[in-house]
């Protein structure tokens, strides 16, 4: 009797789960078809001088080939300055914007949320038309309010200038990045338990104390994934830079992204632009690790 | 003897309908286009289409509209995926240099009759030379225009500047060029003209100034190699280099031609390199002086002018009835009496073929007739040279150092080794 009912109950369990692979079934394919499926792909033809016309197995020639490559050097560099600069701005910035705003009112935490979000859903190409505009060497805004505030006094080609224009590329990309954060940050701080907060405060605990002891450990894992979104974000800046700048001034604003498509779609060189994005894969994946770690010792 | 009969009339009248069922077999085409003049608008294709569809009911086309932002990635992803049109238009340097040097172009021989080849080589043998690779014709070319540049006539004007143009010829002298520059610089012009490399759109026009300033060649004349490390490509280098450190020119990494002819449009320079007819019907009407269309500037008087033809290919799908009928439409748009004058016409460039004669007397389009004392000017099309893709890039990479201050020899050679196939 006993083994019969464990019988049924594992039929039971094999029929649930297939009925849930059934309904997995569909994403799954799309997602083996359109993520599995490229990645491996472009894992094998990096190892390829796959172009228009040739497909021959060369090796770890295209990794070595990366290595040499003055251009992919810099643009390494610049990927890793927007990295390096972004990530933790625009973590702290909307940290700083969701604790100001989420114990205000209903309609101010909204509007709030409202004008940090509007860059999102406008689109890259229609910010970046703004932006231009004014970055404009001749006419634009920024030469306009900086010459009348006395801050400069000639205009500054902010797009064609190498010192200047990387700067502005992360400027946009914040203005661009910070919008989700504050969202995800403005509902991880309103769910952290008010009865902890008011038992630190009870017992003394100042706001700084309150902040880092008590609500930093719960939203924690709001922060890791703010982090590792916004890492891969800006890894993966390519429009701004192909809409701006192509790259220059004399690569100044290169990143690998464009560099993987100025190979791949220009060139049509695409096994050495998917060896390209597979050490971006391999960055992505040590900066998500450390990531990872340091949330995890955080934590406990 | 009746029976044999009977059999015999039943084979002739089914090869017969066999004949008229193929005769009026429908056959689907598609046409991409990049923006060429007015074959970027609907209206004006569709009624090509219509006029086509008069003379050939049975064949469709569809067309789709690129831009030269991604058209270009547009082409190589359909390429990968095997979902290339059956007709591109577009000039040699993508149709023959690029895809046809890679395999993907059907030749197209055939519509090259000893009829066409006489009368487009009576109006350029560049264009017949520019459409061919290997013995192969990649191209059917529909128009032509040289690429000029402009002067805001009355910035000139008012700087007592014109006296260095010869406005007979539409030429002048680089020595002329230079004063003119200085001329307007005293006058108090912010910005004569603009060096424009913040990427490729419209780099004809920097490549043509450089070149010009002491008649260097681009390339060699078999198109094989890059040779702007000449003597003569040096020192123009080195001149709009040392111009621009006067002040006499502005060179300006951070915009491309686009966004140059918008500030000469609105008066903000007062040049532009990347002139001709296309863009002077485009932004006319926005400018509040007269746009005046000049040559480059030589040191001998006597330009050369870069070229641009465009036209047809046909991407090898490997289905000979869709090549067929993709010819039957070039060969209608093309060589049509009625039709290719009028297909020209649309692009408001020039015809290629000499028997279309003068399109333009008569019609709202009649100032395009500007740019016809140009024609002579014409040079080598040298946009066939192999690597010309990365040449493109390196070119305003190079232009980018040179003005950020670099020793001009020594990056003109890192720009040569970059680009000649090695």
């Amino acid at each position: 009797m006993q083994y019969t009912l464990t019988q049924q109950a594992r039929q039971r369990r094999r029929r649930e789960n297939l009925v849930g692979y059934a309904f997995m079934l569909p994403s799954l394919l799309f997602f083996l078809g359109f993520v599995i499926f490229p990645m491996g792909m472009a894992l094998v033809t990096s190892f390829t001088d796959y172009s228009m016309t040739t497909f021959g197995f060369v090796g770890l020639s295209n990794y070595i080939r990366a290595f040499k490559d003055a251009v992919f050097i810099k643009s390494l560099g610049n990927t890793l300055v927007i990295v390096l600069v972004s990530v933790p701005l625009v973590t702290l910035f909307s940290l700083w914007v969701a604790s100001a705003v989420y114990k205000s009112s209903q309609f101010t935490s909204s509007l709030i949320r409202i004008i940090f979000y509007l860059p999102i859903v406008t689109g890259t190409v229609a910010v970046t038309v703004v932006w231009k505009w004014m970055f404009n060497n001749y006419y634009g805004l920024l030469n306009y309010v900086f010459k009348s505030l006395g801050i400069i006094s000639s205009n500054i080609n902010w797009l064609g200038n190498p010192a200047t224009a990387l700067w502005c590329i992360i400027t946009i990309l914040f203005t661009t990045s910070i919008g989700q954060p504050i969202v995800l940050y403005i509902s991880a701080l309103a769910n952290v338990d008010p009865s902890l907060v008011e038992a630190g405060e009870v017992d003394g605990a100042n706001h700084m104390q309150v902040f880092w002891k008590i609500k930093w450990p719960q939203i924690m894992p709001t922060t890791l994934y703010i982090l590792v979104i916004t890492t891969i974000n800006s890894f993966q800046c390519f429009a701004l830079i192909q809409l701006l700048t192509s790259g220059g001034p004399n690569n100044a604003t290169n990143t690998i992204m464009y560099n993987i498509y100025y190979h791949a779609y220009k060139l049509n060189e695409y096994g050495y632009g998917n060896a390209m994005g597979i050490l971006l894969a391999l960055l992505i994946a040590i900066f998500s690790f450390f990531q990872f770690r340091l949330a995890k010792s955080d934590n406990e | 003897m009746k029976k044999t009969l009977a059999l015999l009339l039943a084979a002739v009248m089914l090869l017969s309908l066999s004949a008229v069922s193929l005769a009026e077999e429908k056959v689907a085409i598609t046409m991409w286009t990049y923006p060429i003049g007015a074959w970027k608008d609907a209206d004006t294709v569709n009624g090509i289409v219509a006029a086509f569809n008069e003379k050939y009911p049975n064949i469709s086309v569809s067309v789709e509209y690129l831009d030269y932002q991604s058209g270009d990635d547009q082409v190589t992803g359909a390429i990968e995926a095997g979902t290339t049109p059956d007709i591109i238009m577009e000039g040699p340097e993508r149709l023959v240099s690029n895809w046809g040097a890679k395999g993907k172009m059907v030749d197209l021989a055939d519509l090259w009759t000893e009829e066409a080849l006489k009368d487009i080589s009576a109006v350029s043998e560049a264009v017949v030379a520019a459409c061919q690779l290997d013995g192969k014709y990649y191209e059917y070319p529909l128009c032509m225009t040289t690429h000029t540049m402009a002067i805001n006539y009355e910035a000139f004007e008012k700087a007592d500047a014109l006296k260095y143009l010869d406005q007979d010829t539409r030429t002048w002298t680089t020595e002329n060029f230079e004063l003119a520059m200085k001329a307007l610089k005293d006058s108090g012009v912010a910005h004569t003209g603009i060096v424009y490399c913040g990427g490729q759109g419209g780099d004809q026009g920097t490549r043509a100034l450089a070149m010009n300033l002491y008649s260097a060649s681009f390339t060699n004349p078999e198109h094989t190699e890059y040779t702007m490390n000449s003597e003569a490509g040096i020192k123009g280098l080195q001149k709009l280099q040392d111009m621009v450190n006067e002040g006499l020119l502005t060179a300006d990494p951070g915009i491309v031609a686009g966004d140059e002819l918008q500030l000469f449009a609105n008066g903000t320079a007062n040049m532009s390199l990347a002139w001709n007819a296309a863009n002077a019907a485009n932004y006319a009407s926005q400018a509040q002086f007269t746009p005046y269309a000049m040559a480059f500037p030589s040191d001998d008087g006597v330009p050369e002018l870069a070229g641009g033809i465009w036209g047809f290919g046909i991407f090898n799908n490997n289905d000979e009835k869709r090549i067929a009928a993709a010819k039957e439409f070039i060969k209608f748009v093309s060589d049509d009496p009625v039709q290719g004058p009028k297909s020209v016409f649309a692009t408001g460039f020039f015809p290629v073929r000499a028997s279309f004669g003068d399109i333009y007397t008569g019609t709202e389009k009649e100032a395009n007739k500007e740019f016809s004392v140009f024609m002579p000017y014409l040079g080598d099309y040298y946009s066939v040279t192999p690597n010309w893709p990365v040449q493109r890039t390196e070119w305003w990479n190079l232009l980018q150092r040179i003005f950020a201050g670099g020793d001009v020899k020594a990056e003109v050679e890192t720009y040569i080794n970059n680009v000649n196939v090695k």
